[in-house]
């Protein structure tokens, strides 16, 4: 069958017998906690959508210390939030099965930054498997359960966008369903890890890492492909550019020895040096950080061997972005001093093309907030922003981000902003964000009295990474009996004394009350609750929306709607502005945008 | 082996169309690899799916590469022109989504002239497709998508049968199996029926 990466370590999972299974959402991570909500109830597996990653990564260890079998997945930055937890867990080591899915995105499609998170595996001295395609997904996710149960260690499993995103023919098993329940036998010698505990354990891990390293060497994971006849020049590759690296192989015409490591963490000593010790040069070609070129360079060092090793540090291949068969088959000419024929690829001059970036949907109700919030400050104010759909406000026409670092950060860098600036400073986070990583930072500013505005802008999902659930949410995955938290009691406790809640939809209510909340003295929190448009229109389907025309009589091109509100369904072609009828919302905050009265409802 | 890159704009349907793609490609004994945009591209972004079908490793097509550009909208087929040769047919959708910069930055959307012109520079051949029309035509007005995936099986470029892809349609396609199929040949005839020039 036909699965997506992702999907196919769902699979893996589930033919493991996996009895817990946890995640927060994010890019390119999302689909793996998405197909098991959806089958968790037929697999009778507990699968959650959790608060935050720190928070998963530790229900899942709370499970696998007792002996079951546990997944925990989310997109590279995610593991920074779960970090604390994971580092120590390589100390106490697990009982049943545990598997760390990172997806990690070089390029940054969907994300912050494009850190490398195998070092991670090399931080904390975990296990660390990088599949390929989608059947190296599925195979090595059961392998990382079975590697984590022999070694009583948690075990990484590394993806990149271009192995989490692709969608390729599987060849899967039987699903044996695992025990759901074992009894967490006492054992704090082990579990507690106060410093006497965690210093033998620390030794305990070297130990097991020792024993990890012979199984690398001995893992069908790591193996050579010969191309063509081989030879005395050899590249050492893993995950996704393995295949950059198979495809620029054969488009150079290339004889070589290709020994790819699925297993890379810690590196299989044996293999390198019996590799590197039959061919003369030796290029290493991986994704961002040199990771592997640095570990066999010590390898070689320290075996003294005279293997030329070749990659980043000579220029050959770049450290940042990702890659693709013709960088890598340029890298391949450069180092190994190929006379091979790249194709030169036209160059376009398309610099005139109106350009088409990610845009906040038609009756987004980001969109009415941030037009409020522009002129109740008359742009005269510091946007602290946060992740999500609402980060695309950062863009003409509402300029409506300045500082942005991650998940939770604006309330935090709010708090800074303000002790240093005259300007007011207002903060935007999402709802899926503020449970995430908000509250604390809330509850700082409160006990120490930061003044500035928080505005939690409540859509009532998590949008941007495919609507999932969140602690606010009303309804849970189908697999889950859920408990809703409202966000208004949260701030509430966290001590906040003037919190307003608005519909966005309502811009004069939304302005006035944003200009209320500048004259307190301390935090002030405005909740802006509307469901997001694309929900309401799934749900809608069929019925009958306020749709908005603009009456072009009335109309005094005045470009308000275009150039101060932004809607993918409102354009301005050769000066005349109109509406799209299929793609408006029916929000009808257009028409409060008009300065004119000249958007109205269709009758 | 066959390079099909697709572009268009988030919500045209494109992956569901190179789904469509990989699942004739398995039914018709080939390996294939799909790669698809996910998150924030989405939102009414440019977004580009490839399928590439045959012994392959890769799942990117680079600059030049692509055997196959199937466009669901007429300014993303230029604007990804840079992946054609002389050996590439583009194949595109007259659909016209207006970005927002032509309102907000004054940019001028192109005329099917330049769209035309720009591409006959580099690719061997440029065809237009009225996949919205066509699917009216179809009793299927919101599957443009699938008309293009017939457009593209009619290019006879993929190799692979046309019951493989119609057999593929049923599978992944729920409801008006019937319309959706009807759409799939009027791509289909539309392309393979063209006149040269």
């Amino acid at each position: 069958m036909l699965l997506l990466g992702n999907e196919a370590i769902a699979r893996g999972a589930l033919e493991a017998g996996v009895a817990v299974a946890t995640t927060y959402p994010g890019t390119p991570a999302s689909e793996i906690g998405d197909a098991l909500a959806r089958v968790a109830k037929d697999a009778g597996i507990y699968f959650e959508y959790s608060t935050n990653e720190m928070v998963a990564t530790e229900f899942a260890i709370g499970a696998a210390a007792s002996g079951v079998r546990a997944l925990v997945s989310m997109k590279h930055v995610g593991l920074n939030v779960a970090a604390d937890a994971l580092m120590t867990f390589a100390y106490t080591g697990t009982r049943g099965g545990f598997v760390l899915v990172t997806a990690d995105d070089p390029s940054c499609h969907s994300s912050q930054n494009e850190q490398d998170n195998r070092y991670y595996a090399l931080l904390g001295g975990i296990p660390l498997l990088e599949p390929s395609s989608p059947q190296e997904c599925y195979q090595m996710t059961k392998d990382a359960f079975a590697l984590s149960e022999k070694l009583e260690l948690p075990v990484i499993l590394r993806t990149t966008t271009r192995v989490s995103h692709v969608r390729g023919p599987v060849v899967v098993g039987e699903i044996v369903p695992g025990p759901k329940k074992k009894e967490f036998v006492k054992d704090p010698k082990r579990f507690v890890t106060v410093p006497a505990v965690a210093r033998a354990r620390h030794l305990i891990l070297l130990e097991r890492l020792q024993e990890a390293s012979k199984l690398a060497d001995g893992s069908a994971l790591n193996r050579v492909y010969r191309i063509g006849a081989g030879g005395r020049s050899g590249i050492i590759t893993s995950s996704a550019a393995f295949n950059y690296v198979m495809d620029a192989a054969k488009m150079l015409g290339m004889s070589t020895d290709v020994l790819k490591l699925g297993f890379s963490h810690p590196l299989p000593t044996h293999l390198i040096v019996e590799f590197l010790k039959t061919h003369d040069s030796v290029a290493v070609v991986e994704e961002l950080e040199p990771i592997l070129e640095t570990s066999i360079r010590a390898v070689a060092q320290h075996e003294g061997l005279k293997a030329k090793i070749l990659g980043k540090a000579d220029g050959a291949f770049p450290q940042a972005y990702e890659f693709d068969q013709a960088i890598v088959a340029s890298g391949l000419v450069k180092a190994f001093g190929l006379k091979g024929e790249i194709a030169k690829t036209v160059s376009v001059d398309l610099q005139d093309l109106p350009v088409r970036p990610p845009v906040l949907c038609a009756g987004c109700p980001h969109s009415a907030t941030y037009f409020a919030v522009n002129k109740a400050t008359n742009r005269k104010a510091i946007f602290a922003s946060d992740i999500g759909c609402y980060t695309l406000g950062v863009a003409p026409p509402y300029n409506a981000a300045d500082l942005l670092v991650c998940m939770g950060s604006s309330v935090g860098t709010a708090g800074g902003l303000a002790k240093v600036n005259d300007q007011p400073v207002i903060a935007f986070i999402g709802d899926s964000t503020f449970f995430h990583a908000g509250i604390p930072g809330l509850i700082n500013a409160v006990h120490h009295g930061h003044k500035f505005l928080l505005m939690i802008l409540d859509n009532r999902t998590t949008a941007m990474t495919g609507h999932q659930p969140h602690p606010g949410s009303d309804k849970g995955p189908s697999c889950c009996d859920i408990t809703s938290v409202s966000i208004e009691e949260v701030v509430k406790g966290c001590g906040v004394k003037w919190l307003k809640v608005v519909d966005p939809y309502d811009i004069k209510t939304t302005t006035d009350t944003v200009k209320q909340a500048l004259t307190q003295n301390g935090v002030s929190v405005i909740i802006a609750r509307r469901e997001c448009a694309l929900i309401v229109k799934r749900d809608q389907k069929g019925a009958i929306l306020k749709k908005h025309y603009i009456d072009q009589e009335a109309c005094k091109k005045c470009r308000t709607c275009v150039d101060k509100f932004q809607c993918p369904a409102i354009s301005s072609i050769d000066k005349v502005q109109t509406i799209d009828d299929t793609s408006c919302a029916g929000c009808g905050a257009c028409a409060q945008v008009c300065p004119h009265k000249a958007i109205k409802e269709a009758r | 082996m066959t390079d099909v890159y697709l572009v268009g704009v988030g919500g045209q349907g494109i992956i569901t169309a190179s789904r469509i793609i990989g699942d004739a490609a398995i039914l018709a004994g080939k390996n294939v690899l799909l790669s698809e945009t996910h998150g924030m591209a989405q939102r009414g972004g440019s977004v580009v799916c490839t399928a590439r079908i045959g012994e392959v490793y890769s799942p990117l097509i680079p600059d030049g590469q692509a055997d196959v550009v199937l466009s669901f909208e007429l300014l993303e087929a230029l604007r990804v022109v840079c992946k054609a040769s002389k050996n590439t047919v583009v194949v595109s959708s007259n659909e016209r989504m207006i970005p927002l910069s032509v309102s907000s930055q004054k940019l001028k959307y192109p005329t099917l002239d330049e769209v035309r012109r720009e591409i006959a520079k580099i690719a061997r051949e440029f065809v237009l497709i009225e996949a919205s029309k066509l699917a009216g035509e179809a009793g299927v007005p919101m599957s443009s998508n699938i008309v293009m995936v017939g457009a593209l099986a009619g290019t006879g470029l993929t190799n692979l049968d046309k019951k493989h892809f119609e057999k593929a349609i049923e599978m992944s396609i729920a409801r008006n199996v019937k319309e959706n199929l009807a759409a799939f040949s009027k791509g289909f005839d539309a392309v393979s029926t063209r006149s040269r020039t």
